[in-house]
């Protein structure tokens, strides 16, 4: 486990992933990665007074970008909230299998549990066939639709609410803004469940189709 | 929850935080907050894309680079700003 002053206590260099835009751009810095060559790493990216971020298995629906590599961070390695830190890393490899078929079939996954919470709860509202409108949907715009249909009105506020939060997720998933669908999913979780623990828990269960789908491999930070 | 949530940041309120953003100047928090933000907002990444646009822009520029002209009419403009006119 992390230490308190976040230092992971890892003494060899860590590894860990990394969004980052098409052309290995970073998405806040602007700047671009070196590239690896065939098997051989990328250069080393340090920046004086500056840190380097990267995810671990969990951190990864905060930072959804187009690209995603597997990185190496120097030691010591900073363990924050949602990302992990370090001084200095490189690109090793990138993960092919995240690609742009890839992205939007996760911002649809998302939508899709969004719109089986609500459905759920269109049913214990006893407004069963709206729920089966929203299940009959064949593409995210026409859900969208149908959702926005059901959001508003004076009908019971819990599954209008939750109608209204399907009609918006499933509007960025058709768009290809995975990580926005994904964020209003985790949302509407929260507010289906009236939990507010349920973010994480729809986070963990984003960042688990991600690693099921491309292949990654959880690295436990005490033991790198 | 302690987790810093990328809803607590309004775009209004990412423009006023994004000089200091671009210069490192953010106290750890909010700038994990500016950059959940840009993740999941397209309108405020452009607005980036574009302010560091314009940064690289007016770096290129030397004061030779302006014409008499144009130097003396910006002058008297800054004068007029300082004055409250």
């Amino acid at each position: 486990m992390p230490s308190a002053t976040g230092d992971t206590g890892a003494e060899q260099p860590m590894r860990a992933w990394k969004f980052l835009e098409t052309g290995r751009i970073a998405p806040f810095g602007g700047h671009t990665w070196p590239a690896t060559a065939g098997d051989a790493p990328g250069a080393w990216v340090r920046f004086p007074g500056r840190e380097i971020f990267a995810c671990r298995l969990d951190d990864l629906p905060w930072w959804i970008a187009a690209e995603l590599w597997e990185v190496e961070l120097e030691p010591p390695v900073r363990a924050l909230e949602t990302q992990i830190a370090a001084a200095a890393g490189r690109l090793l490899r990138r993960i092919d299998a995240w690609d742009g078929a890839a992205l939007r079939a996760y911002g649809v996954a998302c939508a899709e549990r969004a719109r089986d919470l609500a459905i759920e709860s269109l049913t214990r509202d006893g407004r069963a066939e709206e729920a089966q409108d929203l299940g009959r949907a064949r593409s995210m715009l026409e859900l969208s639709r149908v959702a926005r249909a059901y959001a508003g009105g004076g009908k019971a506020r819990l599954s209008s609410n939750l109608a209204g939060y399907v009609a918006e997720t499933s509007m960025r998933a058709s768009e290809g803004a995975a990580a926005a669908a994904a964020n209003i999913t985790a949302n509407a979780a929260v507010v289906a469940l009236a939990d507010p623990s349920a973010f994480d828990r729809e986070r963990q269960w984003q960042a688990r189709w991600i690693a099921e789908h491309t292949g990654l491999v959880a690295v436990p930070v005490a033991a790198v | 929850m302690s987790t810093a949530r990328p809803q607590d940041l309004a775009c209004r309120e990412l423009v006023e935080l994004l000089t200091e953003f671009l210069d490192g100047a953010l106290d750890e928090r909010t700038r994990t907050q500016v950059e959940q933000h840009l993740v999941l907002c397209p309108g405020c990444t452009e607005y980036l894309r574009q302010f560091r646009a314009t940064i690289g822009a007016t770096r290129k520029l030397a004061e030779e680079d302006l014409p008499e002209r144009v130097k003396e009419r910006l002058l008297d403009a800054f004068r007029h700003w300082r004055h409250g006119s």
